[in-house]
C-alpha cells in the first residue's frame, strides 16, 4: 500500500460543485479510471480520500490537492495520472501525481486572487487603509452556528492590489483558516464601500514556512 | 447571456449545481451540424428529474443519432425562477445554455399530475404562449409522454402531441416526419395532421369533445379523418431495444444516485389500484445476459458503486436468483452494492435475503397496502398476514430490526375495521419480534407505517370509484392514529388536500385547462412540494372558472359513462376493467398473469407474458 498525492484544477462549471459533492464526484472518477485504489475497511466501505484544503462553493482553483492510497505499490504515478486524465470532465484537470512529502497538517497558508469588475481609486485607498490597520475584529459563524469574534488582520499574511485584482495570502489549514469572503465582507462592512461582485481563484497552497506545499 | 453574468446570477441561488450543466457524460454537439434540437424537459427539480430512468434512456437514444441534439431542462426552483424573471433570462437547456424557445421540439415527461403547473410554467419561462393555438409556425413543437399521457385531457389545450406508451420507437418516427415536413416547407398544422396517423400519436386538437347537460361527456369525435382511437405503443423485444451505455453522472447529489438497470416492463400482479400494473402491460422481460451486460457497462462508464434493479416487482423476474448470482460474481469484488427495490412479500425467500445481506444493509420495506384480508382481496393484493409475519421473522433472524410498511387509506369498501387492521398488523409484527428467541440482541424493533391516500386512476378497475372526501380522509387518518398504542410503531400519512387535487386532475377533462391556467397565474407551481402547495389558490381557480372539483374526484361513475380517456387504447379493455371492478366488490381475487390469463386485452400486442407457457 502507498499514499499518492493528486494535484488538479477545478475550474468553470465545477465551481458550482460543493466540497461534499466533490468527494462523490472524485470517488466516481477514481472508480471509473480503474486505478488500484484502496478502500476503507469499515462498515461502509468507501474509497479513502483526503482533501488537503476544501474549496468553498463558487471558487475556482489551479492547485487542489487530494491524497488517496493505492493497493498496488508498483503502479506508477505516471500511470495514475494517465488513468485519471482519461476520465476527467472538461472543468477538472488532473496535472500531477506525486509521492507526498509533508502531511496535510503542515499546510499553513493559501493564496487567492480576487478579481473585480473595477477597483476604483476610492476602493483602492480604502483597501490599503484597511490592510494597514492593527486589528479588525469580526464575527465568524462556526460550523455549529456558534458565533465567535476573530481578529482577521494577523491572519492576512500578504496582500497586494494590481489593477482589478486583489491577491491575498491567508492563514489556511485544519486548525485555523481564513476565508477570503470573510475578509471582503468585513472590509465592506467597515468601510462603507458598496459591495460588488468578484470571482475567487485559489492560486497556491503553502506550508507553514510559506513555501509551496508538497 | 455572457458567462460571467450567468455565473454571478447562479451564485446568488441555492444549489447552483442544478443549473450549471457540464456533468460527466453529458452530450455536447455542434448546433450547426444537427437538424433537430430537442429540449427534454422534466417538470420538477434537477434532483428528481435526473433520477428518472425514462429521461436517461431517451436522452442517450436521441443523442446516438448524429442529426439530433437532445438536451436536458428541469424546472428551476422558485429562487432561481425569480432571478430569471428579474433578469429576463429565458428558460435554457443545460448543455448549450441556449433558450429552448428556439428549439425544434420541447418534450415533457408527465410522471405525476401534480407537476402540471410546472409544465405550463416552464413554457411561460421559455417565453412561449402556453396555449398551443397561440403558438405560431415558428415555435417549437411541444410534445409530452409518460404515464399521465393515458389521460392527458387537462393538458390538451397546451400540448401539440402526446405520445402514448413507450417512447423509444414512436418518438423517433415523429422526429423523422418532422424533418421531412421541414424540408418540404410544410406548416405546423400539416405536420400535426400527418403525425396523427402514426400509431401511438395523439394530437388533442384534432378531437372534438361534446358534453351532456349533467357535465359528463356525450361524444368524442375525430376531425380531419384522423383515427377514432389512439393505441399506445410498446416495445416488443426488450433485448434489442435501445438501452444507454452511459448515464449522465450528476455533480450534486440526486434522489436515486446510482446505476438503474431495467429488468422488465409491466407487472403480472394486477393490483386493482395500481395504474402502472395496467398501462404497462404486457409483461416483457430482458434476458439475464442482457441485464448483466448492460449493468456492467453502465458501472464502467459512470464509476457508480451501486446498482438498483428496476421493475414494478423485482422478485417476479423469472430468473431472479441466477441473475443475482451472476451480478454478485463481479459486483462484490469491485465493491459495488446491489439494491433490490419492489420486492414482494410472498416470494421473498431465505436465499434472496441471504443474497441482499451480502451487500449493504438498508431497511426492509413491504407494501401490504391494506390492513385486513378482506380488503386485500378487494384490491387484489394477494398477500396474506401469515406471509407478512413469516417474512418479518426471516428478516428479523437475518439481523434486521426495522421494517417499513406501506398502506393506502380510502380504498373502495374500506371501513374502520380495515383501518384498525393496519394498527393490529403493526402490533403483530412488534410482538413477533419480541417472541423470537434469535432476535438481534439488545436492539429494539421499529415498525414505520406509511399511509398514502388512495387516488382512483384511469385504466384501473377502480377508475369508476368515487374518491373519499377530504374531510373523510382526515377523519380516517385521525381514527388510525388513535388505534396505534405503542411507540415502536411510527405513523406517517399524506396530506389530504394534495391527494384530492391529484384525484381531480387524474380523471379530469379538457375543461380543467382553464383552471390550470388560472392556478398558474395565481402562483401555483411545485404542487407536489408541501412548501409550495396552496389548496386555497386551487379552490379559487376552480371557483373562478365555475368548475366543481368534486364532480371529477368524488362522483361514482357508471360503467357506461364516456370517460375523458375513452378514445385512448392501452390494450386493457374496458369490459375487463368492469369485470375486475365487479370481482372487487365481490371480494374475490384474480390470479396473476403467470397463473392464469384473465383476458385483459393486452395480448393484442402479440408479445410477452401472454404467450409464455403456463
Amino acid at each position: 500500500m502507498k499514499n499518492v498525492r493528486i494535484y488538479f484544477k477545478k475550474l468553470g462549471r465545477m465551481k458550482f460543485v460543493s466540497h461534499l459533492d466533490m468527494t462523490r464526484v472524485m470517488s466516481r472518477l477514481i472508480k471509473k479510471s480503474g486505478i488500484p485504489v484502496w478502500y476503507t475497511e469499515g462498515f461502509n466501505r468507501h474509497i479513502y480520500m483526503n482533501f488537503a484544503l476544501p474549496l468553498s462553493l463558487g471558487f475556482e482553483s489551479v492547485c487542489e490537492i487530494m491524497d488517496i492510497r493505492l493497493n498496488d505499490e508498483s503502479f506508477s504515478n505516471e500511470e495514475t495520472l494517465e488513468a485519471l486524465k482519461s476520465v476527467c470532465p472538461p472543468d477538472i484537470e488532473f496535472f500531477a501525481v506525486c509521492d507526498p512529502v509533508k502531511p496535510t497538517k503542515e499546510i499553513g497558508f493559501s493564496e487567492y486572487k480576487l478579481e473585480f469588475d473595477e477597483i476604483d481609486s476610492k476602493m483602492s485607498t480604502a483597501l490599503n487603509e484597511f490592510f494597514a490597520r492593527e486589528s479588525v475584529i469580526c464575527e465568524k459563524v462556526g460550523k455549529k452556528g456558534k458565533v465567535k469574534e476573530v481578529d482577521i488582520i494577523p491572519k492576512i499574511h500578504t496582500h497586494s492590489i494590481d489593477g482589478n485584482v486583489i491577491t491575498l495570502t491567508l492563514v489556511a489549514g485544519s486548525e485555523d483558516n481564513l476565508n477570503p469572503t470573510l475578509v471582503m465582507d468585513t472590509f465592506f462592512d467597515n468601510t462603507g464601500i458598496i459591495p460588488t461582485f468578484y470571482t475567487v481563484l485559489r492560486t497556491a497552497i503553502l506550508d507553514k514556512s510559506g513555501n509551496e506545499f508538497e | 447571456m455572457e458567462v460571467k453574468n450567468f455565473e454571478r446570477l447562479l451564485l446568488s441561488v441555492q444549489k447552483p449545481g442544478r443549473y450549471s450543466g457540464g456533468e460527466i457524460n453529458s452530450v455536447i454537439k455542434d448546433k450547426e451540424k444537427v437538424d433537430v434540437r430537442f429540449a427534454f424537459c422534466f417538470p420538477d427539480t434537477y434532483e428528481i428529474g435526473m433520477s428518472h430512468l425514462g429521461i436517461k434512456i431517451l436522452y442517450s437514444q436521441f443523442n446516438s443519432r448524429d442529426d439530433i441534439w437532445c438536451e436536458r431542462v428541469f424546472a428551476p426552483w422558485t429562487d432561481f425562477e425569480t432571478v430569471m424573471r428579474e433578469n429576463n433570462m429565458p428558460l435554457f437547456a443545460l448543455e448549450s445554455r441556449d433558450p429552448i424557445k428556439d428549439f425544434d421540439f420541447i418534450g415533457f415527461t408527465l410522471q405525476y399530475e401534480m407537476a402540471y403547473t410546472n409544465v405550463l410554467n416552464m413554457l411561460d419561462l421559455a417565453g412561449l404562449p402556453i396555449r398551443s393555438q397561440d403558438r405560431g409556425d415558428n415555435t417549437p413543437i411541444v410534445v409530452a409522454g409518460g404515464p399521465c399521457a393515458c389521460n392527458p385531457e387537462p393538458l390538451a389545450d397546451f400540448i401539440d402531441i402526446f405520445f402514448l406508451g413507450e417512447g423509444e420507437e414512436v418518438d423517433l418516427e415523429v422526429i423523422d416526419l418532422y424533418k421531412e415536413c421541414k424540408k418540404n416547407g410544410k406548416t405546423k398544422k400539416e405536420f400535426l395532421r400527418a403525425a396523427a396517423d402514426i400509431e401511438g400519436v395523439y394530437v388533442p386538437s384534432l378531437y372534438n369533445i361534446r358534453y351532456n347537460q349533467d357535465g359528463t361527456i356525450s361524444e368524442i369525435t375525430p376531425k380531419d379523418g384522423v383515427k377514432t382511437t389512439v393505441k399506445k405503443r410498446i416495445i416488443k423485444d426488450m433485448d434489442s431495444v435501445y438501452y444507454p451505455d452511459k448515464f449522465v453522472v450528476p455533480f450534486i447529489e440526486i434522489v436515486h444516485d446510482r446505476v438503474v438497470q431495467e429488468i422488465f416492463r409491466g407487472c403480472i400482479r394486477g393490483c386493482r389500484f395500481c395504474q402502472a400494473g395496467f398501462i404497462y402491460r404486457p409483461v416483457r422481460e430482458k434476458s439475464l445476459e442482457t441485464v448483466n451486460r448492460q449493468a456492467k457497462c453502465l458501472c464502467e462508464s459512470t464509476g457508480y458503486d451501486e446498482i438498483s434493479l428496476s421493475s414494478l416487482s423485482t422478485s417476479d423476474y423469472t430468473e431472479i436468483e441466477p441473475l443475482l448470482n451472476k451480478l454478485l460474481s463481479w459486483t462484490d469484488p469491485q465493491n459495488i452494492s446491489l439494491a433490490l427495490p419492489s420486492l414482494r412479500i410472498d416470494n421473498f425467500s431465505d436465499e434472496l435475503l441471504e443474497k441482499i445481506k451480502h451487500v449493504r444493509k438498508s431497511g426492509l420495506t413491504f407494501a401490504p397496502e391494506a390492513g385486513t384480508q378482506r380488503l386485500r382481496d378487494v384490491i387484489n393484493k394477494n398477500v396474506t398476514e401469515e406471509e407478512i409475519i413469516e417474512t418479518c421473522k426471516t428478516a428479523f433472524s437475518g439481523g434486521y430490526t426495522s421494517v417499513k410498511l406501506y398502506f393506502m387509506l380510502g380504498l373502495p369498501t374500506e371501513t374502520d375495521e380495515d383501518l384498525k387492521g393496519i394498527a393490529d398488523l403493526g402490533q403483530k409484527i412488534v410482538d413477533t419480534y419480541y417472541s423470537m428467541p434469535n432476535k438481534p440482541k439488545g436492539k429494539s424493533v421499529s415498525v414505520s407505517i406509511s399511509v398514502s391516500t388512495f387516488v382512483p386512476k384511469p385504466f384501473t378497475p377502480f377508475q369508476f370509484e368515487p374518491q373519499i372526501t377530504e374531510t373523510e380522509i382526515r377523519r380516517r387518518q385521525e381514527y388510525l392514529k388513535s388505534q396505534i398504542k405503542t411507540r415502536k410503531i411510527s405513523l406517517s400519512y399524506h396530506d389530504s388536500s394534495t391527494s384530492f387535487l391529484e384525484g381531480v386532475l387524474a380523471r379530469g377533462d379538457r375543461r380543467l385547462g382553464k383552471v390550470l391556467e388560472t392556478a398558474l397565474k395565481s402562483g401555483c407551481r411545485f404542487d407536489s412540494w408541501s412548501e409550495c402547495f396552496d389548496l386555497q389558490k386551487w379552490l379559487d381557480a376552480f371557483n373562478a372558472n365555475g368548475i366543481d372539483p368534486n364532480f371529477y374526484a368524488n362522483r361514482l361513475r357508471e360503467y357506461d359513462e364516456i370517460n375523458p380517456w375513452e378514445h385512448l387504447d392501452y390494450g386493457v379493455t374496458k369490459s375487463f376493467l368492469v369485470r375486475e371492478n365487479q370481482t372487487a366488490h365481490g371480494e374475490k381475487t384474480t390470479p396473476n398473469c403467470r397463473e392464469k390469463c384473465s383476458g385483459c386485452g393486452a395480448a393484442c400486442y402479440g408479445e410477452g407474458v401472454c404467450f409464455e407457457k403456463r
